[in-house]
Protein backbone atom coordinates (compact mmCIF):
# COMPACT_ATOMS: atom_id res chain seq x y z
CA UNK A 1 0.00 0.00 0.00
CA UNK A 2 1.22 3.49 -0.87
CA UNK A 3 2.70 5.12 2.27
CA UNK A 4 1.14 8.49 1.52
CA UNK A 5 -2.33 6.96 1.17
CA UNK A 6 -1.89 5.17 4.50
CA UNK A 7 -0.79 8.31 6.35
CA UNK A 8 -3.50 10.47 4.82
CA UNK A 9 -6.13 7.74 5.31
CA UNK A 10 -5.27 7.33 8.99
CA UNK A 11 -5.51 11.07 9.77
CA UNK A 12 -8.58 11.55 7.59
CA UNK A 13 -10.17 8.73 9.58
CA UNK A 14 -9.50 10.61 12.81
CA UNK A 15 -11.09 13.77 11.41
CA UNK A 16 -14.19 11.86 10.29
CA UNK A 17 -14.47 10.20 13.71
CA UNK A 18 -14.37 13.65 15.32
CA UNK A 19 -17.09 14.86 12.93
CA UNK A 20 -19.29 11.89 13.81
CA UNK A 21 -18.73 12.67 17.48
CA UNK A 22 -19.91 16.25 16.96
CA UNK A 23 -23.13 14.96 15.41
CA UNK A 24 -23.67 12.55 18.29
CA UNK A 25 -23.27 15.44 20.77
CA UNK A 26 -25.85 17.37 18.75
CA UNK A 27 -28.44 14.64 19.40
CA UNK A 28 -29.09 16.44 22.71
CA UNK A 29 -30.64 19.39 20.85
CA UNK A 30 -33.65 17.59 19.28
CA UNK A 31 -34.24 15.84 22.59
CA UNK A 32 -34.31 19.16 24.50
CA UNK A 33 -36.50 20.86 21.87
CA UNK A 34 -38.77 17.84 21.33
CA UNK A 35 -37.87 17.53 17.64
CA UNK A 36 -37.85 13.74 17.76
CA UNK A 37 -38.47 13.41 14.01
CA UNK A 38 -34.86 14.47 13.31
CA UNK A 39 -33.33 11.82 15.57
CA UNK A 40 -33.11 8.99 12.96
CA UNK A 41 -31.65 11.36 10.34
CA UNK A 42 -29.11 12.85 12.74
CA UNK A 43 -28.13 9.42 14.05
CA UNK A 44 -27.54 8.07 10.53
CA UNK A 45 -25.64 11.28 9.68
CA UNK A 46 -23.34 10.62 12.66
CA UNK A 47 -22.85 6.92 12.00
CA UNK A 48 -21.71 7.36 8.39
CA UNK A 49 -18.57 9.48 9.09
CA UNK A 50 -18.01 7.66 12.37
CA UNK A 51 -18.01 4.26 10.66
CA UNK A 52 -15.94 5.39 7.70
CA UNK A 53 -13.50 7.16 10.01
CA UNK A 54 -13.19 4.09 12.22
CA UNK A 55 -12.49 1.89 9.19
CA UNK A 56 -9.86 4.26 7.80
CA UNK A 57 -8.17 4.74 11.15
CA UNK A 58 -7.99 1.03 11.97
CA UNK A 59 -6.96 0.07 8.43
CA UNK A 60 -4.01 2.49 8.48
CA UNK A 61 -3.29 2.65 12.21
CA UNK A 62 0.40 1.88 11.84
CA UNK A 63 1.05 4.50 9.15
CA UNK A 64 4.03 6.83 9.39
CA UNK A 65 3.82 10.35 10.84
CA UNK A 66 2.78 12.94 8.26
CA UNK A 67 5.39 15.03 6.47
CA UNK A 68 4.63 18.58 5.35
CA UNK A 69 3.30 17.22 2.06
CA UNK A 70 1.01 14.73 3.83
CA UNK A 71 -0.13 17.43 6.24
CA UNK A 72 -1.31 19.61 3.39
CA UNK A 73 -3.16 16.72 1.74
CA UNK A 74 -4.79 15.79 5.07
CA UNK A 75 -5.84 19.40 5.67
CA UNK A 76 -7.27 19.85 2.17
CA UNK A 77 -8.99 16.46 1.97
CA UNK A 78 -10.08 16.65 5.62
CA UNK A 79 -11.82 19.99 5.17
CA UNK A 80 -13.40 18.82 1.93
CA UNK A 81 -14.65 15.61 3.57
CA UNK A 82 -15.98 17.51 6.56
CA UNK A 83 -17.86 19.79 4.18
CA UNK A 84 -19.35 16.82 2.35
CA UNK A 85 -20.22 14.60 5.34
CA UNK A 86 -21.30 17.62 7.40
CA UNK A 87 -24.06 18.12 4.84
CA UNK A 88 -25.78 14.87 5.84
CA UNK A 89 -27.89 16.39 8.65
CA UNK A 90 -29.22 19.05 6.22
CA UNK A 91 -29.92 16.51 3.50
CA UNK A 92 -31.41 13.74 5.63
CA UNK A 93 -33.51 16.00 7.87
CA UNK A 94 -34.90 17.80 4.82
CA UNK A 95 -35.83 14.44 3.26
CA UNK A 96 -37.22 13.19 6.59
CA UNK A 97 -39.66 16.08 6.61
CA UNK A 98 -40.34 15.70 2.90
CA UNK A 99 -41.20 12.00 3.08
CA UNK A 100 -42.24 11.69 6.73
CA UNK A 101 -40.67 9.40 9.32
CA UNK A 102 -42.72 6.34 10.32
CA UNK A 103 -43.58 6.49 14.01
CA UNK A 104 -42.75 10.19 14.36
CA UNK A 105 -44.86 13.31 13.86
CA UNK A 106 -43.16 15.52 11.29
CA UNK A 107 -43.94 19.20 10.69
CA UNK A 108 -45.06 20.54 7.31
CA UNK A 109 -42.32 21.01 4.74
CA UNK A 110 -41.16 24.60 4.18
CA UNK A 111 -39.56 26.08 1.07
CA UNK A 112 -36.46 26.89 3.16
CA UNK A 113 -35.96 23.32 4.36
CA UNK A 114 -36.94 21.85 0.99
CA UNK A 115 -33.91 23.61 -0.53
CA UNK A 116 -31.72 21.12 1.35
CA UNK A 117 -33.25 18.15 -0.45
CA UNK A 118 -30.83 19.22 -3.19
CA UNK A 119 -27.46 17.69 -2.20
CA UNK A 120 -25.50 20.64 -3.64
CA UNK A 121 -27.38 23.10 -1.41
CA UNK A 122 -26.72 20.90 1.63
CA UNK A 123 -23.00 20.64 0.85
CA UNK A 124 -22.87 24.41 0.25
CA UNK A 125 -24.42 25.10 3.67
CA UNK A 126 -22.07 22.66 5.38
CA UNK A 127 -18.94 24.01 3.68
CA UNK A 128 -20.08 27.56 4.40
CA UNK A 129 -20.50 26.63 8.06
CA UNK A 130 -17.24 24.78 8.62
CA UNK A 131 -15.18 27.37 6.75
CA UNK A 132 -16.84 30.10 8.82
CA UNK A 133 -18.17 31.83 5.73
CA UNK A 134 -21.84 32.26 6.52
CA UNK A 135 -23.26 32.51 2.99
CA UNK A 136 -26.44 30.51 3.06
CA UNK A 137 -28.83 28.50 0.92
CA UNK A 138 -31.74 29.30 3.27
CA UNK A 139 -34.41 31.88 2.54
CA UNK A 140 -35.60 32.15 6.12
CA UNK A 141 -33.53 30.64 8.91
CA UNK A 142 -36.32 31.15 11.45
CA UNK A 143 -38.40 28.30 10.02
CA UNK A 144 -35.60 25.74 10.15
CA UNK A 145 -35.86 23.06 12.85
CA UNK A 146 -33.91 24.10 15.96
CA UNK A 147 -31.63 21.14 15.38
CA UNK A 148 -30.51 22.51 12.02
CA UNK A 149 -30.20 26.01 13.45
CA UNK A 150 -27.88 24.49 16.05
CA UNK A 151 -25.95 22.38 13.51
CA UNK A 152 -25.27 25.46 11.39
CA UNK A 153 -24.03 27.32 14.46
CA UNK A 154 -21.98 24.38 15.70
CA UNK A 155 -20.24 23.91 12.33
CA UNK A 156 -19.13 27.54 12.40
CA UNK A 157 -18.04 27.39 16.01
CA UNK A 158 -15.91 24.29 15.42
CA UNK A 159 -14.66 25.50 12.04
CA UNK A 160 -13.62 28.86 13.49
CA UNK A 161 -10.92 27.25 15.57
CA UNK A 162 -10.31 24.43 13.12
CA UNK A 163 -11.27 20.84 12.48
CA UNK A 164 -7.69 19.65 12.88
CA UNK A 165 -7.25 21.70 16.06
CA UNK A 166 -10.33 19.91 17.41
CA UNK A 167 -9.09 16.50 16.33
CA UNK A 168 -5.67 17.16 17.85
CA UNK A 169 -7.25 18.30 21.12
CA UNK A 170 -9.54 15.33 21.66
CA UNK A 171 -7.83 12.53 19.76
CA UNK A 172 -4.34 13.77 20.43
CA UNK A 173 -1.25 11.99 19.31
CA UNK A 174 2.01 13.31 20.71
CA UNK A 175 4.93 13.91 18.38
CA UNK A 176 5.81 15.93 15.33
CA UNK A 177 2.82 14.64 13.31
CA UNK A 178 0.37 16.80 15.25
CA UNK A 179 2.49 19.90 14.65
CA UNK A 180 2.63 19.23 10.91
CA UNK A 181 -1.14 18.85 10.70
CA UNK A 182 -1.68 21.92 12.88
CA UNK A 183 0.49 24.06 10.60
CA UNK A 184 -1.31 22.78 7.52
CA UNK A 185 -4.55 24.28 8.77
CA UNK A 186 -3.31 27.83 8.30
CA UNK A 187 -1.94 28.06 11.86
CA UNK A 188 1.60 28.50 13.07
CA UNK A 189 1.35 30.14 16.48
CA UNK A 190 2.27 28.18 19.59
CA UNK A 191 1.26 29.00 23.14
CA UNK A 192 3.14 26.13 24.78
CA UNK A 193 6.06 24.02 23.51
CA UNK A 194 3.68 21.06 23.12
CA UNK A 195 1.20 21.33 20.28
CA UNK A 196 -1.40 19.27 22.15
CA UNK A 197 -1.20 21.68 25.12
CA UNK A 198 -1.42 24.61 22.71
CA UNK A 199 -4.63 23.41 21.08
CA UNK A 200 -6.19 22.61 24.44
CA UNK A 201 -5.42 26.13 25.65
CA UNK A 202 -6.91 27.55 22.44
CA UNK A 203 -10.13 25.67 23.19
CA UNK A 204 -10.04 26.80 26.82
CA UNK A 205 -9.85 30.45 25.72
CA UNK A 206 -12.48 29.97 23.03
CA UNK A 207 -14.99 28.30 25.37
CA UNK A 208 -14.51 30.93 28.10
CA UNK A 209 -15.04 33.74 25.58
CA UNK A 210 -18.08 31.94 24.17
CA UNK A 211 -19.84 31.89 27.55
CA UNK A 212 -19.01 35.56 28.07
CA UNK A 213 -20.30 36.48 24.60
CA UNK A 214 -23.57 34.60 25.12
CA UNK A 215 -24.23 36.32 28.44
CA UNK A 216 -23.38 39.79 27.12
CA UNK A 217 -25.74 39.34 24.17
CA UNK A 218 -28.50 38.09 26.45
CA UNK A 219 -28.04 41.09 28.73
CA UNK A 220 -28.26 43.36 25.68
CA UNK A 221 -31.75 42.02 25.09
CA UNK A 222 -31.36 39.04 22.77
CA UNK A 223 -33.45 35.96 23.64
CA UNK A 224 -31.28 33.18 25.08
CA UNK A 225 -31.53 30.84 22.04
CA UNK A 226 -30.46 33.71 19.81
CA UNK A 227 -27.71 34.68 22.26
CA UNK A 228 -26.32 31.13 22.31
CA UNK A 229 -26.28 30.88 18.52
CA UNK A 230 -25.08 34.41 17.74
CA UNK A 231 -22.55 34.36 20.58
CA UNK A 232 -21.01 31.22 19.10
CA UNK A 233 -21.06 32.34 15.47
CA UNK A 234 -20.01 35.91 16.34
CA UNK A 235 -16.95 34.84 18.30
CA UNK A 236 -16.07 32.27 15.63
CA UNK A 237 -16.40 35.12 13.08
CA UNK A 238 -18.74 32.83 11.15
CA UNK A 239 -21.88 34.89 10.75
CA UNK A 240 -24.68 32.34 10.47
CA UNK A 241 -27.85 33.63 12.06
CA UNK A 242 -31.05 31.98 13.22
CA UNK A 243 -33.17 34.88 12.04
CA UNK A 244 -34.32 35.90 8.58
CA UNK A 245 -32.55 39.26 8.47
CA UNK A 246 -29.44 38.38 10.45
CA UNK A 247 -28.79 40.84 13.30
CA UNK A 248 -31.05 43.45 11.67
CA UNK A 249 -34.00 41.34 12.86
CA UNK A 250 -33.46 42.62 16.40
CA UNK A 251 -33.10 46.25 15.20
CA UNK A 252 -31.40 47.02 18.51
CA UNK A 253 -28.60 49.57 18.97
CA UNK A 254 -27.46 47.76 22.13
CA UNK A 255 -27.13 44.39 20.36
CA UNK A 256 -25.32 46.00 17.41
CA UNK A 257 -22.74 47.63 19.66
CA UNK A 258 -22.30 44.59 21.92
CA UNK A 259 -21.52 42.41 18.92
CA UNK A 260 -18.67 44.66 17.79
CA UNK A 261 -16.24 43.68 20.62
CA UNK A 262 -17.31 40.04 20.26
CA UNK A 263 -16.36 40.03 16.58
CA UNK A 264 -13.12 41.89 17.39
CA UNK A 265 -12.24 39.26 20.01
CA UNK A 266 -12.58 36.61 17.31
CA UNK A 267 -10.18 38.45 15.03
CA UNK A 268 -7.34 38.66 17.57
CA UNK A 269 -4.79 35.83 17.66
CA UNK A 270 -5.19 33.23 20.43
CA UNK A 271 -1.64 33.61 21.83
CA UNK A 272 -2.39 37.30 22.40
CA UNK A 273 -5.60 36.41 24.23
CA UNK A 274 -3.59 34.06 26.39
CA UNK A 275 -1.06 36.75 27.28
CA UNK A 276 -3.83 39.27 28.00
CA UNK A 277 -5.60 36.79 30.30
CA UNK A 278 -2.29 36.37 32.10
CA UNK A 279 -2.31 40.10 32.78
CA UNK A 280 -0.10 41.36 29.96
CA UNK A 281 -2.51 44.01 28.66
CA UNK A 282 0.31 45.76 26.79
CA UNK A 283 -0.27 43.28 23.96
CA UNK A 284 -3.30 45.32 22.90
CA UNK A 285 -0.85 47.84 21.46
CA UNK A 286 2.58 46.14 21.53
CA UNK A 287 1.54 43.32 19.20
CA UNK A 288 1.62 44.54 15.62
CA UNK A 289 -1.43 42.64 14.39
CA UNK A 290 -3.59 43.47 17.42
CA UNK A 291 -2.67 47.15 17.14
CA UNK A 292 -3.68 47.06 13.51
CA UNK A 293 -6.92 45.20 14.22
CA UNK A 294 -8.03 48.33 16.02
CA UNK A 295 -6.17 50.81 13.80
CA UNK A 296 -7.29 49.57 10.44
CA UNK A 297 -10.82 48.84 11.56
CA UNK A 298 -11.02 52.34 13.02
CA UNK A 299 -9.78 53.93 9.79
CA UNK A 300 -11.99 51.72 7.59
CA UNK A 301 -15.08 52.38 9.70
CA UNK A 302 -14.44 56.15 9.69
CA UNK A 303 -14.07 56.11 5.92
CA UNK A 304 -17.24 54.08 5.47
CA UNK A 305 -19.10 56.35 7.87
CA UNK A 306 -18.05 59.37 5.79
CA UNK A 307 -19.21 57.67 2.54
CA UNK A 308 -22.53 56.65 4.06
CA UNK A 309 -23.28 59.98 5.69
CA UNK A 310 -21.97 62.61 3.27
CA UNK A 311 -22.74 60.85 0.01
CA UNK A 312 -24.77 57.83 0.93
CA UNK A 313 -28.14 56.64 2.05
CA UNK A 314 -28.17 57.65 5.74
CA UNK A 315 -29.50 60.98 6.88
CA UNK A 316 -28.17 61.18 10.43
CA UNK A 317 -24.52 60.85 11.57
CA UNK A 318 -25.56 58.26 14.14
CA UNK A 319 -27.30 56.00 11.59
CA UNK A 320 -24.25 56.16 9.34
CA UNK A 321 -22.03 55.35 12.33
CA UNK A 322 -24.23 52.52 13.56
CA UNK A 323 -24.47 50.72 10.22
CA UNK A 324 -21.06 51.73 8.83
CA UNK A 325 -19.10 50.71 11.93
CA UNK A 326 -20.97 47.42 12.32
CA UNK A 327 -20.68 46.44 8.67
CA UNK A 328 -17.01 47.31 8.37
CA UNK A 329 -16.11 45.40 11.54
CA UNK A 330 -18.34 42.52 10.43
CA UNK A 331 -16.56 42.44 7.06
CA UNK A 332 -12.99 42.97 8.23
CA UNK A 333 -13.30 40.40 11.02
CA UNK A 334 -14.84 38.13 8.35
CA UNK A 335 -17.93 37.53 10.47
CA UNK A 336 -20.64 38.47 7.99
CA UNK A 337 -23.44 39.55 10.32
CA UNK A 338 -25.66 41.99 8.53
CA UNK A 339 -27.52 44.98 9.92
CA UNK A 340 -27.82 46.84 6.63
CA UNK A 341 -30.93 45.26 5.10
CA UNK A 342 -33.94 46.80 3.41
CA UNK A 343 -36.31 45.69 6.18
CA UNK A 344 -34.88 48.23 8.63
CA UNK A 345 -32.67 50.61 6.60
CA UNK A 346 -30.74 50.26 3.30
CA UNK A 347 -29.42 46.89 2.08
CA UNK A 348 -25.68 46.54 1.56
CA UNK A 349 -26.20 45.64 -2.08
CA UNK A 350 -27.84 49.05 -2.60
CA UNK A 351 -25.09 51.07 -0.94
CA UNK A 352 -23.02 53.24 -3.32
CA UNK A 353 -20.33 51.25 -5.19
CA UNK A 354 -17.45 52.95 -3.37
CA UNK A 355 -19.02 52.05 -0.01
CA UNK A 356 -19.39 48.43 -1.15
CA UNK A 357 -15.77 48.41 -2.33
CA UNK A 358 -14.61 49.76 1.05
CA UNK A 359 -16.35 46.81 2.69
CA UNK A 360 -14.82 44.50 0.05
CA UNK A 361 -11.36 45.79 0.97
CA UNK A 362 -12.08 44.92 4.61
CA UNK A 363 -13.03 41.38 3.58
CA UNK A 364 -9.87 41.07 1.49
CA UNK A 365 -7.49 42.01 4.32
CA UNK A 366 -9.32 40.19 7.14
CA UNK A 367 -8.15 39.84 10.76
CA UNK A 368 -5.04 38.61 12.54
CA UNK A 369 -3.25 35.40 11.61
CA UNK A 370 -3.83 32.87 14.39
CA UNK A 371 -7.38 34.08 15.00
CA UNK A 372 -10.69 32.76 13.67
CA UNK A 373 -10.83 35.42 10.93
CA UNK A 374 -10.30 34.94 7.18
CA UNK A 375 -8.98 37.14 4.37
CA UNK A 376 -5.28 37.39 3.49
CA UNK A 377 -4.62 38.26 7.17
CA UNK A 378 -3.25 41.49 8.58
CA UNK A 379 0.30 40.25 9.03
CA UNK A 380 0.59 39.49 5.31
CA UNK A 381 -0.75 42.90 4.36
CA UNK A 382 1.68 44.54 6.77
CA UNK A 383 4.59 42.38 5.58
CA UNK A 384 3.86 43.38 2.01
CA UNK A 385 3.51 47.09 2.85
CA UNK A 386 6.69 47.17 4.95
CA UNK A 387 8.55 45.03 2.39
CA UNK A 388 7.63 47.35 -0.48
CA UNK A 389 8.69 50.39 1.56
CA UNK A 390 11.95 48.62 2.42
CA UNK A 391 12.65 47.85 -1.25
CA UNK A 392 11.93 51.40 -2.38
CA UNK A 393 14.03 52.94 0.41
CA UNK A 394 16.90 50.65 -0.59
CA UNK A 395 17.63 52.91 -3.55
CA UNK A 396 18.57 55.76 -1.18
CA UNK A 397 21.23 53.75 0.70
CA UNK A 398 24.75 52.84 -0.47
CA UNK A 399 25.09 49.28 -1.79
CA UNK A 400 27.31 48.33 1.14
CA UNK A 401 24.67 49.34 3.71
CA UNK A 402 23.39 46.51 5.93
CA UNK A 403 19.69 47.01 6.40
CA UNK A 404 17.14 45.10 8.46
CA UNK A 405 13.41 44.81 7.98
CA UNK A 406 11.57 45.05 11.29
CA UNK A 407 8.23 43.22 11.55
CA UNK A 408 6.43 42.78 14.87
CA UNK A 409 9.59 43.25 16.95
CA UNK A 410 11.64 40.86 14.81
CA UNK A 411 14.64 42.27 12.91
CA UNK A 412 14.96 40.29 9.69
CA UNK A 413 18.15 40.11 7.64
CA UNK A 414 18.08 40.36 3.86
CA UNK A 415 17.44 36.63 3.30
CA UNK A 416 14.73 36.33 5.97
CA UNK A 417 13.02 39.50 4.80
CA UNK A 418 13.07 38.30 1.22
CA UNK A 419 11.57 34.91 2.21
CA UNK A 420 8.77 36.38 4.30
CA UNK A 421 8.00 38.98 1.65
CA UNK A 422 7.87 36.27 -1.00
CA UNK A 423 5.55 34.04 1.07
CA UNK A 424 3.15 36.92 1.70
CA UNK A 425 3.28 37.98 -1.95
CA UNK A 426 2.50 34.46 -3.21
CA UNK A 427 -0.63 34.20 -1.05
CA UNK A 428 -1.81 37.67 -2.02
CA UNK A 429 -1.22 37.08 -5.73
CA UNK A 430 -3.04 33.73 -5.60
CA UNK A 431 -5.86 35.30 -3.59
CA UNK A 432 -6.34 38.09 -6.14
CA UNK A 433 -6.04 35.66 -9.06
CA UNK A 434 -8.81 33.42 -7.75
CA UNK A 435 -10.88 36.49 -6.89
CA UNK A 436 -10.63 37.76 -10.46
CA UNK A 437 -11.31 34.33 -12.00
CA UNK A 438 -14.31 33.81 -9.69
CA UNK A 439 -15.69 37.26 -10.51
CA UNK A 440 -15.31 36.61 -14.23
CA UNK A 441 -17.03 33.21 -13.94
CA UNK A 442 -19.93 34.63 -11.95
CA UNK A 443 -20.39 37.52 -14.36
CA UNK A 444 -20.65 34.95 -17.16
CA UNK A 445 -23.24 32.80 -15.40
CA UNK A 446 -25.49 35.41 -13.77
CA UNK A 447 -28.35 36.95 -15.76
CA UNK A 448 -26.88 39.98 -17.54
CA UNK A 449 -27.70 43.38 -16.13
CA UNK A 450 -29.10 42.09 -12.84
CA UNK A 451 -26.01 42.68 -10.72
CA UNK A 452 -23.25 45.28 -10.97
CA UNK A 453 -19.53 44.48 -11.07
CA UNK A 454 -19.26 45.83 -7.50
CA UNK A 455 -22.02 43.39 -6.41
CA UNK A 456 -20.25 40.40 -8.00
CA UNK A 457 -16.78 41.33 -6.74
CA UNK A 458 -18.28 41.83 -3.28
CA UNK A 459 -19.93 38.39 -3.30
CA UNK A 460 -16.83 36.50 -4.49
CA UNK A 461 -14.58 38.32 -1.99
CA UNK A 462 -17.12 37.43 0.68
CA UNK A 463 -16.98 33.73 -0.20
CA UNK A 464 -13.21 33.57 -0.55
CA UNK A 465 -12.57 35.69 2.54
CA UNK A 466 -14.94 33.40 4.50
CA UNK A 467 -17.01 36.43 5.40
CA UNK A 468 -20.63 35.74 4.44
CA UNK A 469 -21.94 39.23 3.71
CA UNK A 470 -24.12 39.16 0.65
CA UNK A 471 -25.05 41.71 -1.97
CA UNK A 472 -28.07 39.53 -2.70
CA UNK A 473 -26.59 37.06 -5.18
CA UNK A 474 -26.29 33.96 -2.97
CA UNK A 475 -29.45 31.95 -2.54
CA UNK A 476 -30.86 28.55 -3.52
CA UNK A 477 -32.47 29.95 -6.67
CA UNK A 478 -30.53 33.16 -7.38
CA UNK A 479 -27.07 31.57 -7.53
CA UNK A 480 -26.61 29.30 -10.59
CA UNK A 481 -25.24 25.77 -10.10
CA UNK A 482 -21.84 26.74 -11.53
CA UNK A 483 -21.75 29.64 -9.10
CA UNK A 484 -22.50 27.32 -6.16
CA UNK A 485 -19.70 24.95 -7.18
CA UNK A 486 -17.31 27.87 -7.68
CA UNK A 487 -18.23 29.29 -4.26
CA UNK A 488 -17.61 25.88 -2.65
CA UNK A 489 -14.10 26.06 -4.08
CA UNK A 490 -13.61 29.70 -2.99
CA UNK A 491 -14.71 28.92 0.59
CA UNK A 492 -12.47 25.87 0.74
CA UNK A 493 -9.30 27.59 -0.54
CA UNK A 494 -10.05 30.70 1.53
CA UNK A 495 -10.15 28.73 4.78
CA UNK A 496 -6.90 26.85 4.10
CA UNK A 497 -5.08 29.83 2.57
CA UNK A 498 -5.01 28.25 -0.90
CA UNK A 499 -1.68 26.36 -0.93
CA UNK A 500 -2.81 23.02 0.64
CA UNK A 501 -5.71 22.78 -1.81
CA UNK A 502 -3.41 23.41 -4.78
CA UNK A 503 -0.95 20.81 -3.46
CA UNK A 504 -3.77 18.26 -3.19
CA UNK A 505 -5.16 19.02 -6.64
CA UNK A 506 -1.70 18.83 -8.18
CA UNK A 507 -1.15 15.46 -6.51
CA UNK A 508 -4.48 14.13 -7.78
CA UNK A 509 -3.90 15.39 -11.31
CA UNK A 510 -0.30 14.16 -11.39
CA UNK A 511 -1.04 10.70 -10.03
CA UNK A 512 -4.17 10.47 -12.12
CA UNK A 513 -2.03 11.08 -15.20
CA UNK A 514 -4.00 14.15 -16.22
CA UNK A 515 -0.97 16.11 -17.41
CA UNK A 516 1.61 13.58 -18.32
CA UNK B 1 -10.68 14.07 47.12
CA UNK B 2 -9.62 17.50 45.90
CA UNK B 3 -11.68 19.45 43.35
CA UNK B 4 -8.81 19.19 40.85
CA UNK B 5 -9.15 15.40 40.92
CA UNK B 6 -12.59 15.61 39.24
CA UNK B 7 -12.03 14.79 35.52
CA UNK B 8 -13.68 17.89 33.99
CA UNK B 9 -12.12 20.23 36.54
CA UNK B 10 -8.65 18.76 36.06
CA UNK B 11 -8.95 19.00 32.24
CA UNK B 12 -9.98 22.67 32.51
CA UNK B 13 -7.24 23.46 35.01
CA UNK B 14 -4.56 21.79 32.89
CA UNK B 15 -5.63 23.50 29.66
CA UNK B 16 -6.12 26.99 31.04
CA UNK B 17 -4.09 30.01 32.02
CA UNK B 18 -3.08 28.63 35.43
CA UNK B 19 -5.65 30.81 37.11
CA UNK B 20 -8.37 29.61 39.46
CA UNK B 21 -10.73 32.52 38.80
CA UNK B 22 -10.76 32.05 35.03
CA UNK B 23 -11.01 28.28 35.45
CA UNK B 24 -13.97 28.79 37.79
CA UNK B 25 -15.65 31.17 35.34
CA UNK B 26 -15.29 28.58 32.60
CA UNK B 27 -16.76 25.85 34.78
CA UNK B 28 -19.61 28.04 36.06
CA UNK B 29 -20.48 29.41 32.58
CA UNK B 30 -22.69 26.48 31.48
CA UNK B 31 -24.49 26.54 34.82
CA UNK B 32 -25.31 30.25 34.45
CA UNK B 33 -26.55 29.77 30.89
CA UNK B 34 -28.51 26.68 31.93
CA UNK B 35 -30.12 28.66 34.74
CA UNK B 36 -31.17 31.36 32.26
CA UNK B 37 -32.61 28.73 29.90
CA UNK B 38 -34.67 27.21 32.72
CA UNK B 39 -35.71 30.34 34.66
CA UNK B 40 -35.88 32.85 31.80
CA UNK B 41 -35.28 36.58 32.13
CA UNK B 42 -35.74 37.81 35.72
CA UNK B 43 -33.95 40.22 38.06
CA UNK B 44 -32.14 37.26 39.63
CA UNK B 45 -30.85 35.76 36.38
CA UNK B 46 -29.89 39.22 35.10
CA UNK B 47 -27.97 39.89 38.33
CA UNK B 48 -26.13 36.58 37.99
CA UNK B 49 -25.22 37.31 34.35
CA UNK B 50 -24.03 40.81 35.26
CA UNK B 51 -21.96 39.38 38.11
CA UNK B 52 -20.37 36.87 35.70
CA UNK B 53 -19.44 39.52 33.14
CA UNK B 54 -18.25 41.93 35.83
CA UNK B 55 -16.07 39.24 37.40
CA UNK B 56 -14.51 38.48 34.02
CA UNK B 57 -13.83 42.11 33.06
CA UNK B 58 -12.73 43.35 36.48
CA UNK B 59 -10.47 40.37 37.10
CA UNK B 60 -8.82 40.72 33.66
CA UNK B 61 -8.13 44.40 34.39
CA UNK B 62 -6.96 43.58 37.92
CA UNK B 63 -4.44 41.08 36.56
CA UNK B 64 -3.30 43.68 34.05
CA UNK B 65 -2.72 46.27 36.75
CA UNK B 66 -0.91 43.76 38.96
CA UNK B 67 1.48 42.57 36.26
Amino acid sequence: MNKAVATVGRDLGRILEALGGLMLISLAVPIVWGEYFVLPALLVSALVPLGLGWLLYHRFKGAESPSRFHGMIVAASGWFSVGVFGSLPFLLIAWSVQLGVPGFTTPAQTATLAAFTEPLNAVFESMSGFTGTGLTMTDNEEVLPRTLQWWRTFTEWIGGVGVIVLTTAILSRPGSGSLTLYESEARSEKIHPSIVSTVRTIWWIFILFTFTSILVLWLAGMPIWGAINHGMTGLATGGFSITDNSIATYDSVAIDFVLIPIMLLGSIAFPIHYLILQGDLRNFYSDLQTRWVFGYMGIGSALLWAFLYFAGPYETPFSALRYGLFQFVSAATCTGFQTAVDATNVALGRWPSYAQLTVTFGMFVGGAAGSTAGGIKLIRGLTLAKGIRHQIADVFYPESAVRRLEINGRRLNEEEASREFMEAAIIVVLWITFLVVGTFLLLLTLPSGEYSLANVLFEVASAQGNVGLSSGITGPDSLPTIGKIAFLFHMWIGRLEIIPVLVMLRTIFKRGGFYQ
Amino acid sequence: MRSRDIPVVSAVAEAGADDRIFDSLLLVGPLVIGMIVVLGRSPVTEAVAIAYIAAFVVYTLYRGVQT
